[in-house]
């Protein structure tokens, strides 16, 4: 469904962050996409949906829009970019609610790209529409705040509300930036019990800072470094594995990868080397 | 003796001297503004009696003043809404994070702080010149000299938004109009209120001023009793408009009460 093809990104002050990163997601698929701060993960997920441009590479986009055809989203502009990332979801890092809109009103600022602009500048949601966004609200359990200004949430709550907003979307495809890492154990476990089932209407990309987080949610796992995918395979990584995503295994946060699943439930995904580089790719 | 950025300096160079030259300006200017107090205690008697021929207001006048009053609290609200509604978009331009091109908003701003530096008065003259007498060119001065505030505060206001959610709304394809309807609006609308409702109390002062003027409004009933020696005429004038300003501040202090005690209930 998403194809992303020798991916390059120079930063404005010439580093070149990204270097050659290819992958593919089909529908159904919970990737987890691990790395050290700084290594590009976000500049990644803001490739995928048009928001930063690659220097190099493509991404492509297949059956969304009914038409089925395969869609370049980085040589999209404008009304064509925006109908591709009606299908496409975001949560990011902290909160990307308003806070000064009550909880229905951010989850049905989800909606915005299905409805004609003029209608949406007059408030014209129908009662349908409020509906199913109460639906969506009421799926991430936080129904009783539906009326409650964003700002008055906690930061679980929050991203709860972010999750109900990118269903009431109903993207194919899901980017999270880090969607839980400003949260406490118990709201992170919340909010990826909510995150994980959507696998089943579309694919979710995310990025995570704990190796378990990864293996004990998503259905595989891509790590990044140096600019290049150095791992992507099952999410449950060996001690090697993670001394090749992190400089050594030692500073990897959370680095205990609970060894009692040791063998991989899921397919391993097939990565073709395409790395001229020669950087250490293992699949453990 | 005290060191003072790594150089000493005497007393006399910090004290006297910039004393000596504050005085001497001071006391310049003064003579040739030529203040005399013996001039304003000797005038005195003549206050207390213009004074006198003021009271009792000439409150039969009153049914008039009403017509002019009202039309002086309408030049200021269509002027501040006019202003306000022409800032919002003016605004939208001068942000850099809603607009990228850069000459486009350094030249937009530039116009706004000119249009502040510009007199009231001659924004006022102005229009009075190019579309006659009357409220009309009140309208249109007021509009024109809130832009100059408003409009910077507004795009000052634009680009503290908090950038997570406008983005994020871009990100899931929502229109330009759509990101501005939802993610910034809700975001400036205190400050938005808040500022304009100030200007109006500043525009309702400037309303009265624009009578002196020509451009309609109460002021041009007090001058003209002025004009005509008709003193307590002109005192009916003077407290009727004390009675307005505070009326219109009392109900925007009203509204902007309300509005945040919106904010504190939700």
């Amino acid at each position: 469904m998403l194809s992303v093809r020798n991916i390059a990104k120079r930063l404005p002050d010439g580093r070149l962050l990204l270097k050659n990163i290819s992958f593919e997601v089909e529908k159904g698929e919970f990737v987890g996409i691990l790395g050290e701060s700084g290594v590009g993960k976000t500049v990644l997920l803001r490739c995928i949906n048009g928001l930063t441009q690659p220097d190099h590479g493509e991404v492509i986009i297949n059956g969304i829009n009914g038409d089925g055809g395969p869609q370049k989203i980085n040589e999209k502009r404008g009304q064509e970019l925006r109908k591709i990332r009606r299908k496409i979801g975001m949560i990011f890092q902290g909160s990307i609610l308003v806070k000064r809109l009550s909880v229905l009103e951010n989850v049905l600022t989800g909606g915005l790209g299905r409805i004609s602009t003029v209608r949406s500048l007059l408030y014209g949601f129908t009662d349908e529409e409020v509906d199913s966004a109460l639906g969506a609200i009421d799926k991430v359990g936080i129904r009783s705040l539906a009326y409650r200004r964003a700002e008055t949430l906690s930061g679980g709550e929050m991203q709860r509300a972010a999750i109900a907003r990118a269903i009431f979307q109903e993207p194919c495809l899901l980017l999270a930036d880090e969607p839980v890492s400003n949260l406490d154990p118990k709201n992170t476990e919340a909010v990826l019990d909510y995150l994980k089932p959507l696998t089943q209407e579309m694919a979710i990309i995310g990025v995570f800072h704990a190796p378990k987080i990864v293996s004990q949610y998503c259905t595989r796992a891509i790590g990044i470094r140096d600019g290049n995918v150095v791992y992507d395979g099952n999410p449950f990584l060996s001690d090697n594995t993670l001394e090749a995503i992190y400089s050594t295994g030692k500073h990897a946060p959370g680095a205990t990868v609970d060894k009692t699943f040791p063998s991989p439930r899921e397919t391993v995904t097939e990565w073709k080397q395409e790395d001229k580089d020669g950087a250490a790719m293992q699949i453990s | 003796m005290r060191v003072v950025t790594g150089k000493t300096m005497s007393r006399y160079q910090k004290y006297i001297l910039p004393a000596g030259i504050f005085g001497f300006l001071l006391l310049g200017s003064a003579v040739m503004c030529r203040v005399d107090p013996v001039a304003l205690i000797a005038g005195i008697p003549r206050g207390i009696d213009l004074f006198g021929q003021m009271v009792p207001p000439a409150w039969k006048t009153f049914p008039e003043l009403v017509g002019p009053a009202l039309e002086t609290v309408e030049i200021a609200f269509v002027g501040t809404a006019l202003g306000a509604s022409l800032s919002f978009v003016i605004g939208l331009v001068a942000a850099h994070n809603m607009n990228s091109n850069r000459i486009l908003r350094n030249t937009v701003r530039t116009i706004l702080s000119v249009e502040r530096a510009l007199p009231d008065l001659i924004v006022v003259l102005f229009f009075v010149a190019i579309v006659g007498l009357g409220p009309f060119p009140g309208v249109m001065a007021l509009a024109a000299s809130s832009i100059g505030m408003l409009g910077k505060l507004f795009a000052d206001a634009i680009e503290e938004v908090d950038p997570k959610p406008v983005e994020s709304m871009v990100a899931i394809g929502a229109t330009k109009a759509q990101v501005i309807r939802y993610a910034v609006l809700p975001q400036v609308i205190p400050s938005l209120i808040g500022n304009t409702l100030y200007r109006f109390e500043v525009n309702i002062r400037m309303s009265i001023f624009l009578g002196v003027v020509g451009a309609g409004g109460i002021g041009y009933n007090l001058v003209t009793s002025l004009r005509l020696l008709e003193y307590q005429e002109a005192m009916a004038a003077i407290l009727t408009i004390l009675i307005l300003v505070t009326l219109c501040e009392k109900l925007s202090e009203r509204v902007r009460r309300i509005i945040v005690g919106q904010e504190l209930l939700r």
